[in-house]
């Protein structure tokens, strides 16, 4: 995918959040509000398909009138083309506004989904991180692929499908009453049973369905776990146990399957018996009215055709009624997403445009979490441009947060934290990430190909000679050429799987296209070899050159060069210098350090010893 | 993309085979009875909609034109019986075709399992999980589904079709040959429907995993997003996909609304020609009012039983596809099985030894060359080296996991090819780098070791193991859940539960694959105290990663690009000052840095 190319395209997009409503099926039909006139649509989907039943309904009156008063006629015969070429105009009729509805639905429920989808996935990409830090990501899949599904389906299916049948029954019941009101009335004495019963059925058979995917899911995961663990399996000769514990869940997969099935084989013959004894003591009534001379023969073939169209449909209701629900329900986990406010982007009072120096103060800054979680006590940090700041401590010492504050993704709370002397509260976000680079310890790669990672993060047109030079900067070309299809390559599952050092140069590689003049780097070289970490150094040394840079340190080595060292605990600093002034101090620093010490001692002494 | 093999829905031109048909049919040959019953049910259903057709003419002109009170109540007695024979005959066919559905989705699922335990490794280094989930569950369904309602739907609509055909030949022979004209045509538009709408909907499932793939990393990879300002072009890029869907999903939905209506026009001009027709033969006195009823009744409903028809043809494909590879890894064979004549000596214990063994996974890329070993009874070796150096693999062979490809193992002097393989893994006692548990109580998990262990035994091992501290911690302790792959337990903690595990089996061999990550330093000292237990008396290999355990190792093997390049103990190696010497030191900085470290964090988190 050549993204970069990509500029004018036109995105279905609708505010969904300006739609929300609490109560669950007005927020759905709201949704139809949204761009691109779905309403009326959705409305001319419901009128097209009323035209269609109103159709149908004639064809059956003009057979009652074609039996009742111009076959009697001596001469019908004359007649007879004009009565053929209705039946077919009727049928075109219908099938032409059939169509059209089915068509017209289609398009709003796959319209609405589609801008569903656009919005959620951008809503996602700005939300918050603290809401990103309480929410699974297989939560949040869930509810923007399977609900959003649902979402579709009621527009598609459920909404036009209740129409019709709701459309079906009256259209054809007022038609019955006009034939002959009494027999109308008697005709439909089973329809309340039968949609009493279709619902009392449908919502066991929901339940039901669900216990068995319920078991459908173990049997699956009873599965990948045999697959996952067939090390374990085979080494300790269980075969034999684990065939007895699929057969177990599969087995029980069966009963549940069979008791579904069970529902539906006495649903649909309950409902055929109690459709059939109307049909046919209607049919009895009707023909010894007939015979009585009451009602037409006509009318009689009329009421016949009629009645089916009218009683089947209802059947269906039961069904229509539990998914509407579980549209329903979808629609209440969708909106809980889109409730979330967004992080604005653009905001700020300042709104900058030259790069920045990259003259960073923090002056008693202080940061809780929305928890209230207190994690950085009084901050004071005067970082010159193009300094070196490094920052050690121990987990949950608040070196992480303290550096995540700096491109805005948490708020600071108290205190003042300034870029070039103008406080980041009042500068965009999106300019303030334009200027910071940041480097993780386990950087995420994309699973597209290693030349678009590297030119993930910029804007403009990449010749193939920058992205080569940023990637032997960062001492990753070698590894990249050995490759099947080098920069090409994809990266992933689909791909090659890189090590960790390998994606911590590809970030190097990615953050010196971007060129920011402000670094964060996460500085963890003890899980590579020491070639590995060697080439990771001076890669990391020519990203650092002319750029104020923030070092997450874990080792000695990494601060220090630094031109200020930061010591933290209990998210307070509590020790800072440069690595000359703070090796002869007492406290942590020069604990950490003597520990290096120690271990070169110990292994010097290992090695004699032998 | 390079392993089309494994795409999930690779069945584009397919050719439906006869022997693949063949084949499925032979999955429903046990319950041959089961599948005549159901179809000789849904063949009277299909029959007796036709006579319901052909009863309505016969009450409208016996009955009610005649004015026959007589006629018309019996008549109408007779429908209404036969109504209740209808009824019967549905639950028939409805519970007798879905248990037959569901029978056959268990037996091929159980077949399949029953394979997948039979399999070597060689058949899951090259299948991913994914694949092999979707045959065992998705695949099967389909089939089930074909041999069932596929068969329900196509007898239902051919059945319907020929009575429909046969009544209205009946009545009217040259009118009935008219209409049967028109099925032909019908099924042909109603296929050349089907197919594409399979097709778009296809393609539409295809995009949506695309989607779905898309969020997923949007929304793991939100923090690069985010510091990279690239929400815009996600968006646009996004927005690619889910156009693609829209195209797809409103096709797809719009072949569907359209291809109802096209048949029915066609069978309402039939219709038209019908009422024409038999006008002008009523005039003359040739068909009944009746007759004409019928006939329109039996034209509209002909339209059911064609779309069910080009439905069933269009998905067979599909599953026919699908049966093809469900039947690819039935027909799968295990690399390793046992020799005629193998034998279980009943015990492995002994010298291990490699004469000239090599290995390789793949052809043309040798993995071990040409490797001379032997190991005494109760020696424990460490296998170092880098990754990728061959530790694994050696540690495999000598599982019988996979077998030299050239060249022998010898346990006790006798080729390991001559024992069963039941033998062999069956006395091997094993804890992986990453262990694997179970879901299910801790309990539970340790007894996979010895399956009728009793609990004292149980709780024995975990003590011997050192995990029975920290279960005791655990609120439900031994009952307590390990959850799915083991979830809830550290990485330290499920490495002690699979030592308990190891313990308990009693193994001749043991295999330890020490993990890399680390791991508290209590819990550190607990592990090698339990293997210290295992390791007692025992043949052990141990592919090492930590100091303690290489240099308490009898003997050190140095792996490099499948050669042992240095062997020897600790204070030999390192007085090499070679391969090993420059592992060693690395290793030392590396996990004493760790463990000081981790010594300090208190020290360094704690308040003054």
């Amino acid at each position: 995918m050549a993204v970069s190319t990509l500029t004018s395209h036109d995105i279905p997009q609708a505010d969904f959040k300006a739609r929300l409503s609490s109560n669950r099926l007005l927020g759905l039909l709201k949704m139809l509000g949204g761009m691109g006139g779905f309403g009326r649509l959705y409305m001319g989907a419901n009128i097209a398909l009323a035209i269609g039943a109103l159709a149908k309904t004639a064809t059956f009156l003009l057979l009652q009138y074609f039996v009742d008063n111009v076959l009697t006629q001596p001469d019908f015969g004359r007649i007879l083309p004009t009565i053929a070429l209705g039946f077919v105009g009727l049928a075109l009729i219908e099938g032409a506004f059939t169509a059209w509805s089915g068509r017209m639905a289609a398009q709003t429920a796959e319209g609405i989904a589609q801008r569903l989808r656009n919005y959620l996935y951008d809503h996602i990409q700005r939300l918050r991180f603290s809401y990103h830090d309480r929410m699974r990501t297989g939560e949040l899949i869930q509810r923007v692929s399977s609900d959003v599904d649902a979402i579709r389906l009621f527009f598609s299916e459920q909404a036009i499908g209740l129409g019709r049948i709701l459309l079906l029954f009256f259209i054809n019941f007022v038609a019955l009453l006009t034939i002959h009101w009494q027999l109308a009335l008697v005709s439909v004495i089973c329809v309340p049973l039968v949609a009493i019963v279709s619902v009392y059925f449908c919502g066991k058979l929901e339940r039901a369905y669900e216990h068995f995917q319920e078991q459908d899911a173990l049997v699956s995961a009873t599965l990948q776990e045999n697959l996952t663990g067939i090390r374990v399996v085979k080494a300790f000769a269980r075969q034999d146990y684990e065939r007895r514990k699929f057969d177990k869940e599969n087995w029980e997969h069966f009963q549940r399957g069979r008791k579904l099935l069970i529902m539906h084989a006495f649903y649909w013959p309950i409902t055929d018996v109690i459709c059939g004894a109307q049909v046919v003591g209607g049919f009895f009534l009707a023909a010894l009215m007939v015979i009585s001379g009451e009602l037409t023969l006509g009318a009689f073939l009329a009421y016949l055709n009629l009645i089916g169209w009218m009683i089947q449909p209802i059947r269906q209701l039961g069904r229509l009624i539990v998914q509407v629900s579980t549209g329903m329900v979808s629609y209440e986990r969708v909106s809980e997403v889109i409730r979330e406010n967004r992080e604005p982007l653009t905001d700020g009072k300042v709104q900058a445009t030259p790069p920045a120096r990259g003259e960073i103060i923090y002056r008693n800054m202080n940061f809780q979490y929305d928890t209230g979680e207190r994690v950085l006590h009084d901050i004071n940090i005067h970082a010159k441009p193009g300094e070196s700041i490094a920052l050690i401590g121990g987990t949950g010492s608040g070196k992480t947060s303290l550096v995540g504050l700096l491109p805005r993704f948490y708020e600071y709370t108290s205190g003042t934290i300034t870029l070039d002397g103008v406080d980041i509260k009042d500068l965009p976000r999106e300019y303030l990430r334009e200027q910071i680079g940041i480097v993780e310890q386990e950087p995420f790669l994309f699973s597209r190909t290693i030349r678009e990672n590297i030119t993930y993060g910029v804007k403009r047109q990449v010749s193939d000679e920058e992205v080569i030079a940023a990637a032997q900067a960062a001492a990753i070309h070698d590894s990249i050429m050995s490759f099947p299809d080098d920069y090409n390559t994809l990266v992933g599952e689909r791909g090659v799987t890189l090590s960790g050092g390998q994606k911590q140069r590809v970030a190097i590689a990615r953050i010196l296209l971007k060129n920011p003049r402000i670094l964060i780097l996460d500085d963890s070289t003890s899980s590579v070899d020491m070639e590995t970490e060697a080439e990771i150094r001076s890669a990391l040394a020519s990203l650092m050159e002319n750029r104020t840079t923030f070092i997450i340190a874990h080792r000695v080595q990494s601060v220090m060069h630094a031109d200020q060292i930061l010591v933290l605990k209990d998210g307070r600093i509590i020790q800072r210098g440069r690595h000359d002034e703070l090796v002869d101090e007492p406290g942590i620093y020069k604990q950490i350090y003597d520990l290096q010490a120690r271990i070169e001692d110990e292994l010097e002494k290992e090695i004699s010893g032998v | 993309m390079s392993d089309i093999h494994f795409e999930e829905e690779d069945f584009q031109g397919t050719k439906v085979k006869a022997s693949t048909i063949w084949r499925i049919l032979s999955q429903v040959r046990p319950y041959t009875w089961r599948v005549l019953a159901f179809i000789l049910a849904i063949g009277s259903v299909s029959s007796l909609e036709s006579v319901f057709t052909w009863l309505s003419m016969q009450i409208i002109d016996r009955g009610i034109v005649a004015g026959d009170r007589t006629a018309l109540t019996e008549l109408v007695t007779i429908y209404g019986l036969l109504y209740i024979v209808f009824a019967v005959l549905v639950f028939a066919f409805i519970w007798l075709a879905g248990i037959l559905g569901e029978r056959v989705r268990y037996d091929m699922r159980k077949k399949l399992f029953d394979k997948l335990q039979d399999l070597s490794f060689n058949y899951f280094d090259r299948t991913p999980v994914g694949w092999i989930i979707s045959r065992v569950t998705s695949d099967t369904e389909r089939i089930s589904e074909l041999v069932t309602w596929g068969l329900v739907d196509t007898t239902w609509g051919l059945m319907n079709i020929i009575t429909a055909t046969i009544f209205m030949i009946a009545i009217n022979w040259q009118l009935g040959l008219i209409v049967f004209l028109t099925i032909p045509v019908l099924i042909v538009i109603a296929s050349w429907f089907q197919k594409r709408i399979v097709a778009e909907y296809r393609e539409a499932r295809k995009t949506n995993s695309k989607i779905t793939g898309s969020y997923n990393e949007n929304i793991q990879g939100v923090r690069v997003s985010k510091a990279l300002g690239r929400e815009e072009p996600n968006l646009r890029e996004f927005s690619l996909l889910t156009d693609e869907m829209y195209r797809r999903s409103f096709r797809a939905a719009w072949l569907s609304a359209l291809f109802l209506p096209v048949v029915q026009i066609i069978g309402s001009v039939a219709l038209g020609a019908i009422v024409w027709y038999g006008g002008l033969q009523a005039e003359v006195g040739g068909m009944t009012i009746g007759a004409i009823q019928a006939f329109v009744g039996y034209v509209t409903f002909m339209l059911w039983p064609i779309q069910d028809l080009a439905r069933v043809y269009a998905s067979m494909q599909q599953s026919v596809a699908s049966a093809e590879r469900v039947f690819s890894l039935m027909d799968a064979q295990p690399q390793i099985t046992n020799r005629a004549n193998a034998v279980d000596p009943g015990s492995i214990a002994g010298d291990i030894v490699f004469d000239h063994v090599d290995f390789s996974y793949e052809d043309g890329k040798p993995v071990l060359t040409d490797m001379n070993l032997r190991i005494k009874a109760g020696e424990t070796i460490a296998l170092v080296g880098p990754t990728g150096a061959g530790k694994s693999t050696i540690v495999n062979l000598v599982c019988r996991f996979y077998e030299p490809t050239g060249g022998r193992i010898l346990f006790n002097g006798r080729d390991y090819t001559e024992l069963t393989l039941n033998a062999i893994q069956s006395r091997i006692g094993m804890v992986l780098q990453t262990p694997h548990l179970f879901s299910g109580t801790i309990r539970e998990n340790i007894r996979y070791g010895k399956l009728n262990a009793t609990d004292d035994q149980i709780e024995a091992a975990a003590k011997l193991a050192g995990a029975h501290e920290f279960i005791m911690t655990l609120e439900k302790g031994y009952e307590e859940q390990v959850g799915e792959g083991g979830v809830l337990l550290s990485v330290g903690q499920k490495q002690l539960l699979s030592l308990a595990r190891a313990v308990l089996a009693q193994p001749e061999l043991f295999i330890m694959d020490e993990a890399t990550s680390s791991v508290d330093t209590l819990t550190e000292a607990l592990i090698q105290r339990g293997m210290e237990t295992l390791m007692k008396g025992r043949t052990s290999f141990v592919i090492a990663h930590r100091l303690s355990t290489i240099r308490r190792a009898d003997r050190i093997l140095v792996i490099d690009a499948g050669r042992i390049t240095e062997q020897g103990t600790h204070q030999q190696l390192l007085r090499q000052r070679g391969h090993y010497y420059r592992l060693y030191t690395q290793q030392f900085r590396t996990q004493r840095e760790q463990e000081l470290e981790t010594e300090m964090q208190p020290e360094l988190a704690a308040g003054d």
